[in-house]
């Protein structure tokens, strides 16, 4: 209290801060975990033990968190951007080279008994990081392509070593995020449209060279789903069963039969969005993605809203996080783009994503609750 | 604010702007194609089937196959509960596959060989296959399964139906077996490209007819196989039995044998540890009362696999338990066969007063044909050649019919062909004449010493016991041409004809019953000792037969004709007739002539024919005249049995009355 009411801004009480906070955007996330409770329910099918509770208990935790550090100064994100930008690197390094191998890929770092993927972490420290270094430029420099040299290294050598492990997901999750923060930043059409053919020519090239065989699997089998019904295709082809026969209105809570019925598989994780199309039609999953798309806009307007470039972009890269999150997770269970395995934010299950997410709006509510604050100035540096 | 900051903030607002609109259109995109997956269902239902089929399986129902009766509605195959226990080895897992399976062993105590089956069944098994590890489980067993089912995840006990055959031993012959089908036979329907049918075969709780009746009649009384649709998950196990749609299977319909079970029963107890056959057919409807090959074999060991072991047992046996002697064993009829060359010499004009010196032996084209008794049976005329089997006789009285008209006569009685009573693998024998010859031996000149051999029946002349008895009933009938049946009512089974009059000799006829008559009825025949004395009498008025014991006075003894006959197993050399015949008692069993005994009975009204062949039943005693040797004494209990049960007298038994419920649907199948 004592920093916060030596700067510019109106000194505030914590009650009144509180009352201040975004409780649309709280609302919103609330909505999203309660789904996620629902939908676990059902995939235990109709028992609150284990998953359900634990679901709701965790986000009842991280959402105490997540209000409590909102109240916190906007600034110290931006003080912290850098160093969680290459505090994440550095863990990425270590993955690298020291990491635990699960179900075939390097994510995890184990450090004493808590074992944590740093590419999680990542995905909100580039968006912090890249917000940071804007924040900092001459605006008028932003669109240049010699400003946009470090930015693009600091988006590529987190999304190689992600890549590498190898969590193409998380990779595209990072690369995405990064780029549109350059691009919110400013950065010249004239730039954008050859980097976007350099792009497409990239990607296409590194599916032949650099992509692993299990993801050229999956691109493959999106591509044709029925040439392996058995193999990699069967997730989406008894995802598209299960929401194809659902109808508007759904087979009804619990009574999914694909879902109830074990067809669908990952129905916890990535596939959860599946079982919300069967169980409640067309209508629920409409509804749902309704949730996600009301967060994304009330973020990006929180964006707008914010005076400070930092706050603008940190913002706008989280609602852009949540949105690419939610458009690869649902556009993957409806077989428009490939199986890379990312959860639906709030609603899957792991508390990976959701401690990710929620770290992203614990900095949105910040910043829209010190939106005022349109200088860093005489705060610690 | 600066312009250029004003600036600045307004790229950051359209570019934001435009971020959301990319946002928005994706939500579009997302939304659109979760409509259109919707769309798409409702115009081509695909994924509502998809999904319908993904979540039901079609369970097959494996149908109760027909129950076969006997004549008087006694139940010879069923089909009844059966208790089993299998796994399902997706569900075991790989690793537990070893230790699942040898626990259930240990708990039923199977072997090792019948663990290393079934984990070979089980690794080669698909997705949600079950394999059986054992059925025909006793309750005691079954029970000791079940308490121990939480401590094997993926084993299973339950009751499933099972053909049975209450009489074991008895019917096995004549009814056969079910098994699963093997890789061939589904092969095979595959190869004709009936799909669904392959998939129902390769279905464990299917069987089908692998021998007998049950190999004949498989398409008629397998019945309709019913299905269940069942909820399954992904691991294709069932989550819900009760609520998905059912066809209910439709049972085949039942058959009616002409068998008599206690008959049939008696017959294989008497022939008991002998390699034998015995053949009973009523001589006026050409029912078989009795058709038994011994020694049989146990059915119910085959329906659910019999052991590679077990099998190879069975199979080597000399005795030879498998083999339908009755259909599929070829003898020589040996002696039993003058009743043909009789009734031949007489249509060829034998005279009534045709006698013949015997002196033990007759030369034929430079070549001693030998009487069995070697000094010779004196003069014999034709009654007493039938009653003590005279070769030499014999031997001119085939002369006189000749090979043809022998031929013809057997042809007519009923040798030389194979008959459509519902058993497969039936063997047509031989009657050997000049057509067969040609066909044999092509241009060789036809021999004509062959006539004697075949004119006492030995030579070439092939017979089965069904055939000998089908001609000792229609010589006892007085020469109609009674056919055998096996099935008295039954799905595609016409209803009995008139037997037709066949152009046979009828003062043959009459003499050859008053010669056989003398064997069987008349001391000095040679099957006197052993048919002489029936101990029955019978009801001159009713013709009811009664066992002595009880007959009241005024009845008559009942008396049956017959012949006998001695089928050679190996050549008699000269050398060997010189130094003296050796008896069969000190021959190998294998080398020991062939025993053969055919009857008819009562005498008074002749309503039973049986034949009887004992493998290597031959003894010493036959040669030496008493003629009883294995055959006769077996007919003697069998002709007893049959004439004092005569189940031709009692009322049959209706498929009508016996499947009253059953008589609709088999009906509309038709």
């Amino acid at each position: 209290m004592s920093i916060s009411s030596s700067l510019q801004g109106r000194p505030r009480g914590t009650s009144e801060k509180l009352s201040r906070l975004n409780w649309a955007i709280i609302t919103l996330l609330c909505a999203l975990a309660v789904t996620g409770v629902i939908m676990h329910f059902s995939v235990a099918e109709g028992s609150w033990a284990g998953r359900p509770l634990s679901h709701g208990g965790r986000f009842a935790v991280v959402l105490a968190i997540v209000i409590g550090v909102a109240l916190l100064d906007a600034r110290i994100w931006m003080a912290a951007a850098y160093p969680v930008y290459f505090g994440a690197l550095a863990l990425l390094v270590g993955v690298e080279l020291f990491g635990e191998t699960r179900m075939g890929a390097t994510r995890w770092l184990s450090l004493g008994p808590v074992s944590l993927q740093p590419s999680e972490i990542m995905k909100i420290g580039i968006v912090l990081a890249l917000a940071r270094y804007y924040h900092n430029i001459d605006p008028r420099n932003a669109g240049s392509l010699l400003w946009s040299i470090p930015p693009l290294l600091m988006i590529a050598a987190p999304v190689a070593l992600v890549m590498h492990q190898p969590d193409l997901g998380t990779s595209m999750l990072i690369a995405a995020a990064g780029v549109g923060i350059m691009f919110l930043a400013g950065l010249r059409w004239r730039y954008i449209v050859p980097a976007g053919i350099a792009a497409v020519g990239g990607a296409i090239a590194a599916y032949f060279f650099v992509l692993q065989q299990y993801q050229r699997d999956r691109i493959n089998t999106f591509l044709n789903p029925e040439a392996d019904p058995l193999g990699t295709g069967y997730h989406v082809a008894q995802s598209k069963i299960a929401i194809g026969s659902a109808g508007l209105f759904g087979k009804g809570y619990l009574q999914g039969t694909q879902s109830q019925g074990d067809f669908l598989p990952e129905k916890h994780t990535d596939f959860i969005f599946t079982m919300i199309g069967e169980e409640f039609g067309l209508i629920g999953a409409v509804a749902v993605l309704g949730l996600y798309f009301a967060l994304f806009i009330l973020t990006m307007a929180v964006s707008a809203r914010a005076r400070t470039m930092f706050g603008r972009l940190a913002a706008a890269g989280i609602a852009l996080t949540l949105a690419l999150y939610v458009f690869i997770n649902t556009s993957m269970v409806i077989g428009l783009v490939p199986v890379v395995g990312i959860p639906l934010p709030l609603i899957s299950f792991g508390g990976t994503a959701m401690l990710t997410l929620m770290t992203g709006y614990a900095i949105v509510l910040s910043i829209d609750l010190h939106r005022d604050q349109s200088s860093t100035r005489g705060f610690l540096w | 604010m600066t312009t250029a900051k004003r600036d600045l903030h307004s790229v950051f607002n359209r570019r934001a702007l435009l971020i959301s609109g990319g946002g928005t259109v994706a939500m579009g995109a997302i939304v659109s194609r979760l409509a259109y997956l919707q769309a798409e269902n409702l115009v081509t239902d695909t994924y509502t089937e998809e999904a319908r089929d993904n979540r039901f399986d079609q369970r097959i129902i494996a149908p109760p196959r027909g129950i076969l009766y006997d004549r008087f509605g006694e139940k010879l195959a069923v089909t009844s509960p059966d208790y089993r226990v299998f796994i399902i080895p997706e569900q075991v897992g790989v690793k537990n596959l070893e230790p699942t399976i040898r626990r259930v062993a240990e708990i039923l105590g199977l072997g090792e060989d019948v663990i290393q089956r079934r984990l070979r069944d089980a690794r080669a098994a698909k997705r949600s296959d079950i394999v059986i590890i054992r059925a025909g489980l006793r309750w005691d067993e079954f029970s000791a399964v079940n308490v121990r089912l939480p401590e094997l995840p993926g084993v299973r006990a339950d009751a499933s139906s099972i053909r049975r055959y209450p009489y074991d031993i008895a019917f096995a012959h004549p009814i056969g077996y079910v098994q699963k089908p093997n890789q061939r036979e589904i092969d095979a329907v595959i190869a004709e490209g009936d799909e669904r049918r392959a998939v129902y075969l390769k279905n464990p709780d299917v069987r089908v007819g692998k021998a007998g009746l049950e190999a004949y009649l498989e398409k008629q009384i397998h019945g309709e196989a019913g299905w269940r649709m069942v909820e399954v998950n992904a691991a294709g196990r069932v989550i819900d039995e009760v609520g998905g749609e059912t066809r209910e299977p439709v049972p085949g319909p039942g058959v009616v044998l002409s068998i008599d079970a206690e008959c049939q029963r008696g017959a294989m107890e008497r022939m008991a540890g002998m390699s034998a056959s015995c053949v009973v057919i009523d001589v006026v409807t050409g029912d078989l009362v009795v058709m038994a090959s011994s020694p049989g074999f146990n059915p119910n060991e085959f329906v659910n696999g019999i052991s590679p072991a077990r099998f190879k047992e069975l199979n080597e046996d000399q005795y030879k338990p498998l083999f339908h002697k009755s259909v599929t064993g070829a003898y020589k009829p040996g002696s039993t066969f003058k009743i043909c060359t009789g009734i031949a010499a007489v249509t060829g004009g034998l005279p009534e007063n045709f006698r013949v010196n015997c002196p033990g032996y007759y030369t034929f084209g430079g070549r001693a044909f030998h009487c069995w008794r070697r000094g010779g049976h004196g003069t014999v005329g034709f009654h007493d050649a039938l009653k003590q089997s005279c070769n030499v006789f014999f031997y001119q009285a085939g002369l006189h019919a000749g090979q043809q008209r022998i031929a013809d006569t057997a042809r007519m009685l009923g040798l030389g062909q194979k008959y459509d009573i519902g058993v497969p693998s039936m063997v047509p024998g031989i009657v050997p004449d000049e057509a067969w010859w040609k066909s044999k031996r092509g241009a060789e000149p036809f021999p004509p010493g062959m006539i004697l051999n075949t004119a006492i029946g030995q030579g070439d002349l092939l017979t089965t016991p069904l055939q000998l008895a089908v001609m000792m009933a229609r010589v006892a009938n007085g020469g109609k041409e009674v056919m055998p049946r096996l099935v008295r009512e039954g799905p595609g089974v016409a209803p009995l004809k008139e037997a037709r009059q066949l152009p046979l000799s009828q003062d043959g006829i009459r003499r050859v019953l008053d010669g056989i008559f003398g064997v069987a009825s008349e001391p000095g025949g040679t099957a006197y000792r052993s048919m002489g004395n029936l101990e029955l009498w019978y009801d001159p008025a009713t013709n009811k037969v009664v066992d002595a014991a009880t007959a009241p006075p005024g009845y008559k003894q009942v008396q049956v004709g017959g012949k006998t006959g001695t089928a050679q197993v190996r050549v008699i050399t000269a050398a060997e007739r010189g130094s003296g015949v050796k008896g069969n008692q000190n021959l190998p069993w294998k080398l020991r002539d062939h025993s053969l005994f055919v009857c008819h009975g009562p005498v008074h009204n002749p309503r039973y024919a049986c034949a009887i062949v004992v493998e290597h039943g031959g003894t010493l005693e036959q040669y030496l005249g008493g003629g009883s040797a294995a055959a006769a004494p077996i007919a003697r209990d069998v002709m007893r049995l049959v004439l004092l049960r005569d189940p031709s007298a009692m009322p049959a038994a209706k498929i009508a009355e016996l499947e009253p419920h059953l008589r609709g649907p088999a009906k509309g199948r038709a």
